[in-house]
């Protein structure tokens, strides 16, 4: 399997070649962590504005409110609204979401899980998170142009992105930096899926590998196949916008010839279906992993995980036009993407059936990246099932562009993504840093987050079906939505508690990777994969030798097993 | 190291690149692709082509460039071959004609930007020279990407063969085989059509 | 703790609900706006059996998820049972609910609104229905909305035209065709529950049939710039009565009033079966 062995990196010496520009994919995957992080702070901040708005229109922001708006008393104006949801969402999908779980995880485990001394390609994976840092810096920069950041929404639709409706740099700058991220991520995929592909350990086959790397490499291969969709999509809007072309430029709006703003939103949802995929692969991997780990018995029905992740990868290229049925497509083309989509379910579904077949009949403890696990189950269950009404074309008439959308797809991207990151952090932090988490500040983190999430997204879902629609700076300009004041003022305190659950964790992880002494053990959890057969934390070489893998990666309570382990390791033979 | 370590080291490295390449290429093909699923987009959804009264533009240059960029591919080919030969003169000798065809190719399309301003296609006059001029524009800059990587080919034309390179080598070429091959697509759905 | 002001403000605006109580206040948000329109009902129909069935479904995995935790946890349930879930009889588990959510759920909400939207939501009125028939153009941020006049043809110079304002009767079918000026909207009825998005240079139209007399809201549901929440349009629907006799008061006026001279206000088109 292994094409061939790497040669054992020298070890840095330098500050700048061991923390900054590291060639290791260990420290790239951490640079990418703590830059996922701190993003996460920003648009967890940006979201709490946006909550507070909602619920108390015209009141200041507290604390901070008077610092940032101070032409306005501190209140948040609409213009900074519209500014604040669009950089939310970009914020939290591509520049928290993504670095977290494919640039730090997918990172950090796929050469670890797979018995490698690196990715394979080293320097591409460092020019990869320069040019993501590159690309939130130009992000971070847009918010300080005299128009201010882009205000389109993370879709970006034009004709409201192009000239016409947003004539700032914000926007330009905005389809910028996206567009170098998606260099970034394309350059990131295409170092992971030939990881992946040639630098296996020995005996590995690719149902031997742990199904965090199955749900990490689909996940690259929908990177590397549909982020240039988006691209392409970019490169167009730039144009647009800077030299003048009028792809999407129609109606009134054309000065000559006409565009089609429609092909944009064709070509975003090409790439944006799969995208939805692209952020959730990786945290269903790492849960149907963690679930077998601490349930302490095999993933039930692994193959049939992995292909079922590998299905739903397949199908999520066909099914993008269930975001467009208000734009009136063709009735064909409607139904047709109505029942593709629909069939998304039958995977869904299979991967249930395991999870809940994994953890029957288990020995089940409940350390803090377990109980993360089981809620990523309970609130992806949450957001799987909601996806039916905006998937079937009648009611997502009604419920197109409100914030039952909104509260679907925060089920299922932020909370079963959060949960699942969340989770990650806590399993392989012994891994990563060498100490463990405090597991009561965990477990207060994650019931807090818990309870503070599904307030926030059934909140959310109750306001949309009631007929809240997205987007809007005061809802309570209308009748119809005035009922609907003390849900939302709900909502926000919900979030303003699953902001305050966040402190937990960061006093936990600043905690105990700068002040922490006691050292965790080689394999805490007691689990066979390969980057627990190695110290904690990992050394620069990751492997010594490099190991023959013989058996599958979940082995636990074997009957046959004598001594007082109940797992196996990857590199033993199975008894 | 013994000579059949490295020589295995070799073979894995062509292995991994040969991958890498495979992956990368497909993510290129489908920004191309993408960028012509608009073109046909229009295409089709307008009634008449070229719109408003606007004129085709002819196919003599955008000929000339096909024929450029093909017989620069032949000519690399040859280059690669006189590498894993090694034949400095050769390799100097077919290097330079594949660079000045790559150079040529860009000197021509300077030439259709220059005959399409000409024919009164601006950029900003509408969805058909928009097309245009944005796809060639982005095809062209993938041209210079390749040029400046077949600038890092330019030790071999002193040093020789090298076992270390060969993977350099097949890369660059690959990549410009695929721009040639995304150059000819464009030439018959844009202009031949 | 002034934030917790418009709090109790808002309690106090909603005294009327008072009497409802805390659950019957919460289920109150918890509906939809009054549906007044003649096929409301079947996007209701169809959430609601989607809920039934997704409640079913996901009551089935809490149960998994919170029992087997539960009942085989480590303290209780020392030893797990040792299986790859690949034996014949796990297979078949997994296959009939895999098959069951797609066959129970799917397929019949899929047939059933595929039903709907064929029969009703696309089944556009014809010319011998004599619907209403309105164009509506959003711009940033305003909708406006036109009429044909007495000559029953658009675009003409007795054309009534409405800023914000739409008035239909009920009991008659409506269509209204929509196109955008500038950025991409969405007329957006909720008490209708229906929307279509208004896209520059393409006609999209919608129709439906009010039920009830009275005054409702109409939004812009697509994001089109900072004042993207103050699009709101107003609707009424008035007995046929009444709406003939707006109408003709409008027609009266639109011809005296209507500025030929100004381009602007002919941003009308044929209209198109």
């Amino acid at each position: 399997m292994a094409f061939f062995e790497q040669h054992i990196h020298s070890e840095p010496k330098t500050f700048l070649s061991k923390y900054i520009f590291s060639y290791d994919h260990k420290v790239i995957g951490k640079q990418f962590l703590w830059y996922g992080i701190l993003f996460l702070g920003i648009g967890g901040i940006m979201a709490l504005m946006i909550r507070w708005t909602l619920a108390f229109p015209g009141q200041a922001f507290p604390i901070i409110g008077n610092f940032l708006f101070p032409e306005t008393g501190g209140v948040v104006p609409p213009d900074t609204y519209a500014m604040l949801f669009t950089m939310h969402g970009t914020i939290m999908i591509f520049y928290a979401i993504t670095p977290i779980l494919i640039g730090a995880f997918g990172n950090f485990l796929i050469p670890l899980q797979i018995g490698a001394r690196d990715m394979v390609f080293p320097l591409l994976n460092m020019l990869s998170f320069w040019l993501a840092f590159v690309s939130g810096v130009i992000l971070l920069a847009s918010l300080f142009t005299p128009l201010g950041a882009a205000a389109g929404g993370w879709t970006s639709y034009p004709t409201l992105s192009t000239l016409i409706g947003s004539p700032g740099a914000g926007q330009t700058l905005w389809t910028l930096a996206l567009f170098i991220l998606g260099i970034s991520s394309t350059m990131g995929a295409v170092n992971y899926i030939t990881t992946i592909i040639v630098l296996r350990a020995p005996g590995m086959g690719y149902f031997d590998m742990p199904l965090s790397v199955w749900g990490l490499g689909l996940t690259a291969i929908l990177n590397a196949i549909f982020l240039p969709v988006l691209g392409a999509g970019l490169l167009l809007l730039i144009f647009d916008r800077v030299f003048g072309t009028t792809f999407f430029l129609a109606g009134a709006a054309a000065t000559s010839g006409t565009g089609d703003p429609i092909l944009f939103q064709h070509v975003f949802w090409i790439f944006g279906h799969p995208e939805v995929y692209i952020l959730i692969l990786p945290a269903w991997g790492i849960v149907s992993d963690l679930l077998s780990f601490f349930a302490r018995k095999p993933a039930f029905g692994a193959k049939a995980t992995a292909l079922a992740m590998t299905s739903i990868t397949i199908l999520s290229t066909v099914v993008y036009g269930h975001h467009m049925y208000t734009t009136q497509m063709s009735p064909l083309l409607t139904q047709s993407f109505m029942t593709l989509t629909m069939t998304i379910s039958i995977p869904s579904a299979i991967f249930f059936a395991n999870w809940l077949g994994t953890i029957w009949k288990g020995s089940i403890k409940f350390p803090t990246p377990m109980i993360f696990s089981l809620g990523v189950v309970f609130v992806f269950g949450l957001g799987g099932l909601t996806g039916l009404y905006l998937a079937t074309v009648t009611t997502d008439l009604y419920l197109h562009d409100t914030y039952f959308v909104v509260g679907h797809f925060h089920y299922t991207m932020a909370a079963s993504v959060l949960l699942g990151g969340y989770a990650a952090v806590y399993f392989w932090m012994p891994k990563m840093f060498g100490k463990m988490l405090n597991e009561t500040l965990g477990h207060i983190h994650f019931w807090l987050t818990f309870l503070g999430l599904n307030g926030v997204f059934m909140g959310m879902m109750i306001v949309g079906y009631a007929g809240m629609h997205r987007r809007i700076y005061n809802p309570f300009v209308y009748e119809f939505l005035e009922r609907l004041i003390p849900m939302n003022t709900f909502v926000t305190y919900s979030a303003l508690l699953m902001g305050v659950a966040q402190f937990f964790f960061v006093i936990n992880f600043v905690y105990t990777i700068f002040f922490k002494k006691e050292k965790a053990s080689d394999n805490p959890w007691e689990v066979g994969t390969l980057e627990w057969t190695i110290p904690s934390p990992a050394p620069v070489y990751n492997f010594k030798e490099i190991p023959v893998v013989k058996c599958g990666p979940h082995e636990f309570g074997n009957p046959n097993l004598t001594g007082d382990r109940d797992f196996q390791y990857q590199t033993e033979e199975l008894v | 190291m013994n000579k059949a370590l490295e020589a295995n080291q070799i073979q894995g490295k062509q292995a991994v690149h040969a991958v890498g390449m495979t992956v990368l290429l497909v993510s290129f093909a489908m920004l191309f692709a993408t960028l012509l699923l608009g073109y046909i987009v229009f295409r089709l959804t307008t009634d008449t082509w070229p719109p408003q009264g606007l004129a085709r533009i002819p196919l003599t240059l955008p000929t000339i460039s096909t024929l450029i960029i093909g017989v620069s591919s032949v000519f690399f080919m040859n280059f690669e071959k006189a590498f894993m030969t090694n034949q400095l003169g050769k390799m100097r000798a077919f290097f330079g004609l594949t660079m000045g065809l790559g150079l040529g190719f860009m000197l021509v399309q300077l030439e259709l930007w220059n005959s399409m301003k000409e024919m009164g296609l601006w950029v900003s006059g509408g969805a058909y020279p928009s097309l245009f001029y944005s796809l060639t524009w982005i095809h062209a800059a993938h041209i210079v990407m390749a040029l400046v990587s077949l600038l890092f080919l330019v030790p071999r034309l002193f040093e020789g063969y090298d076992m270390d390179r060969i993977t350099w080598v097949q890369n660059v070429g690959k990549f410009w085989h695929f721009l040639g091959l995304v150059w000819f697509v464009m030439y018959i759905v844009m202009f031949v059509y | 703790m002034g934030f917790i002001t418009p709090f109790l403000s808002a309690s106090v605006a909603q005294a009327a609900d008072k009497q409802l109580g805390f659950w019957g206040r919460l289920w109150n948000m918890m509906k939809p706006p009054e549906d007044i329109s003649v096929h409301g009902n079947l996007i209701d129909w169809l959430f609601g059996y989607t809920t039934y069935m997704n409640i079913f479904f996901f009551v089935l995995v809490c149960v998994g998820l919170f029992g087997f935790s539960w009942a085989y946890r480590a303290s209780r349930h020392p030893k797990a049972y040792y299986t790859y879930g690949n034996k014949k009889i796990h297979v078949i588990v997994a296959t009939i609910i895999g098959l069951s959510v797609f066959i129970g759920i799917d397929m019949n909400i899929t047939r059933m609104s595929n039903d709907d939207f064929v029969g009703v939501f696309t089944n556009w009125p014809t010319e011998k229905d004599k619907p209403v028939r309105i164009q509506a153009l959003g711009q940033q941020w305003a909708w406006h909305f036109r009429y044909a006049g007495k000559d029953g043809l658009f675009n003409t110079e007795d054309d009534v035209v409405q800023l914000n304002d739409l008035r239909l009767p009920i009991d008659r079918k409506v269509i209204i065709q929509v196109l955008s000026k500038d950025v991409i909207h969405s007329l957006y009825f909720p008490n209708a529950r229906r929307k279509v998005d208004a896209i520059p240079g393409r006609l999209t139209r919608l129709w439906f049939q009010p039920t009830k007399a009275g005054n409702w809201d109409i939004a812009c549901a697509e994001m089109c710039g900072t004042y993207h929440y103050r699009m709101k349009a107003h609707l009424t629907t008035y007995s046929p009565e009444d709406y003939a006799a707006w109408l003709s008061e409008a027609q009266a006026k639109a011809l005296e009033e209507n500025d030929i001279e100004n381009p602007e206000l002919f941003w009308g088109w044929k209209w198109q079966w």
